[in-house]
């Protein structure tokens, strides 16, 4: 009983919309009505479209538009943008238009005595016309807005919900939330219309507007929570889901080392960093962060392990750049199809976009090695902390699913830990918050000796693994970094 | 004489508020138009498609054609004042 209640009792259909499926494990409610509300210009209009185009293009599943606001004609205009051509869909009979938007004309209603049957044979006939397995309606509330007899309204959408049902047609419904009123719609109609909820909603950030949906209630039916970020694109829409949390399946070996290539460094690391770890570089601004992470991803080239690298502090081509004065050539690496980069705007960071960038990264080139350079930059962006601990929470799981190896870097604000025993007491809140999610944190810092400044590194954790617990020295030179003697007072 | 009022009425089936529309619909016409109407009655049942061309969402709908300007009065057409009024035609008498 309780399993039936829980999950697996109703089929789900695909939308075909881009991530919305996975949010959704699997798609709408099959056979169903969907509300998707929000305030005006959430993107409601469009998720209705794009379902109804896919719908056709993709599994050959046609359906009925029932518009209640918008003229016919102004909609075929507007999916032109997306390049979906209606009109050819309507003539092939796979797409047809209850075209009930309002008139021009004076309509006098004489009493309440009327009801919405011809509304209901319309949708009959249309549903009919084209053999439909999808049925979308925009928007509820204006019908609602202009009949004075909602009670003859509310009948005619049970009726035809019921209608639906039983021709085993899936619909999708707008309604309009006004505000932060109690309940989904004006009219309250998603109690008896629909089986399931979608709120979209619209954040101001600083530059641009943010895009974000969330289930709110899916009867019986399984759902990822939480909320996720979606764009929309000229090409439709893009929902930016969340990595699923499956601890389980971390694919971790402590008997597999991902070497750095760096003479000594490896030797400190037990041969280098363990396969499916995140380990944390932390240190000051020219410590050579960036110049760790480039060694990590060129020596996993080398051995045939393709790399991403998260470009967030500075813009690729400088990283570029700096690796071919080191002699990597990343250009071409790039072009054998050996490295991504992912960059993404500093302002207004959609963590889930970001997200969904790397893991498309990530994906494409099968890598098995990637550089996040650097936390501290999403950090110092738009990104507040719980933001960046569910990036990382995410990321994290994500990377161990697929048995990718990373390295993240931490902009540390201590630059001298001078004395001994300052390399521990210097440490700071966030490290150790973070130190928590991560399998390793190596700490580079500079130390001034004999009137230089020395760089210094610490292997402070290595999750299950043995390795060197002294301090080194180490220098950047061409080539990249030459790590030196153990380091003495 | 020709006819100079066209009108279309839409019903659904053969409800009892289907009949009672047309019934009071032709009372109040025969008063004061009679021989100078036309009236086609549709039931939506029957011709889904022609309640999609005229964009009829509720029953009963009657609908002046002609003379111009097109009026549309949705309910209850029993009380001859109302009908009229809605139909922006005044009464002959």
């Amino acid at each position: 009983m309780q399993n039936k209640t829980r999950k697996g009792a109703v089929e789900k259909l695909a939308t075909g919309i881009r991530g919305f499926d996975e949010v959704l494990e699997g798609g709408v409610p099959k056979g169903r009505s969907t509300l998707i509300t929000g305030a005006s210009g959430t993107g409601k209009t469009v998720i209705l479209n794009e379902f109804l185009y896919r719908g056709i293009i993709q599994f050959k599943e046609n359906g009925v538009y029932v518009t209640f606001e918008e003229d016919k004609k102004d909609i075929i205009k507007n999916v032109k943008n997306f390049g979906w051509n209606y009109n050819a869909l309507i003539a092939q009979k796979k797409l047809t238009f209850v075209d009930a938007g309002a008139l021009k004309g004076v309509i006098f209603e004489s009493g309440t005595n009327y009801d919405f049957s011809p509304l209901i044979e319309r949708v009959k006939y249309a549903l009919k016309k084209v053999k439909a397995k999808r049925l979308v309606m925009d928007s509820i509330d204006s019908l609602f807005s202009r009949f004075q007899n909602k009670d003859a309204i509310r009948q005619a959408l049970y009726q035809i919900v019921a209608e639906l049902k039983d021709l085993g047609v899936t619909a999708l419904l707008t309604g309009e939330k006004v505000g932060e009123e109690k309940g989904l719609t004006r009219y309250g109609v998603e109690e008896f219309v629909a089986d399931g909820a979608i709120e979209l909603e619209l954040i101001k950030g600083q530059q641009q507007f943010l895009r974000r949906m969330f289930v709110v209630k899916f009867r019986g039916i399984g759902f990822r929570s939480g909320i996720v970020e979606f764009e929309i694109t000229d090409q439709g829409l893009v929902v930016y889901p969340k990595i699923p949390i499956e601890r389980i399946v971390a694919k971790t070996d402590f008997k597999i080392r991902k070497a750095f290539g760096i003479k000594g460094l490896d030797e400190i690391l037990g041969g280098g960093i363990p396969l499916g770890h995140m380990v944390l570089i932390s240190g000051n601004t020219g410590t050579g962060k960036t110049m760790f992470g480039m060694h990590f991803l060129t020596q996993g080239m080398r051995e045939g392990e393709n790399a991403v690298f998260l470009a967030l502090e500075e813009p690729v081509e400088q990283v570029k750049k700096t690796a071919l004065v080191h002699g990597w050539d990343f250009n071409r690496s790039e072009k054998e199809g050996k490295i991504r980069f992912v960059s993404t705007s500093l302002i207004d960071i959609a963590n889930d976009k970001l997200l969904y960038q790397i893991v498309s990264a990530v994906e494409c080139i099968n890598a098995k090695r990637v550089v996040v350079d650097s936390i501290s930059t999403l950090m110092s962006a738009t990104m507040n902390q719980e933001q960046v601990r569910q990036f990382l929470v995410q990321l994290v799981a994500y990377f161990k699913r697929k048995g990718v190896t990373c390295v993240m870097n931490y902009l540390s604000p201590v630059s001298f830990g001078a004395v001994r025993g300052q390399l521990l007491s210097s440490l700071m809140t966030n490290e150790i918050r973070l130190s928590s999610m991560t399998d390793g944190i190596i700490m580079l810092l500079f130390v001034e000796r004999d009137q230089k400044i020395k760089k210094l590194l610490s292997v402070l954790k290595m999750r299950g693994s043995e390795h060197a617990t002294e301090i080194f020295s180490f220098e950047i030179e061409k080539g990249g970094i030459k790590m030196g003697e153990k380091y003495k007072e | 004489m020709p006819v100079k009022y066209v009108l279309k009425l839409y019903v659904t089936g053969l409800t009892p508020r289907s009949q009672d529309a047309v019934k009071s619909l032709k009372k109040i016409l025969n008063e004061d138009y009679k021989g100078v109407y036309s009236l086609r009655v549709i039931d939506v049942v029957k011709h889904p498609n022609l309640a999609e061309d005229d964009k009829i969402l509720a029953t009963p709908t009657l609908i002046k054609i002609l003379p111009p300007p097109v009026r549309r009065i949705i309910g209850d057409l029993s009380n001859k004042e109302k009908v009229l009024l809605g139909l922006d035609l005044v009464a002959v008498r």
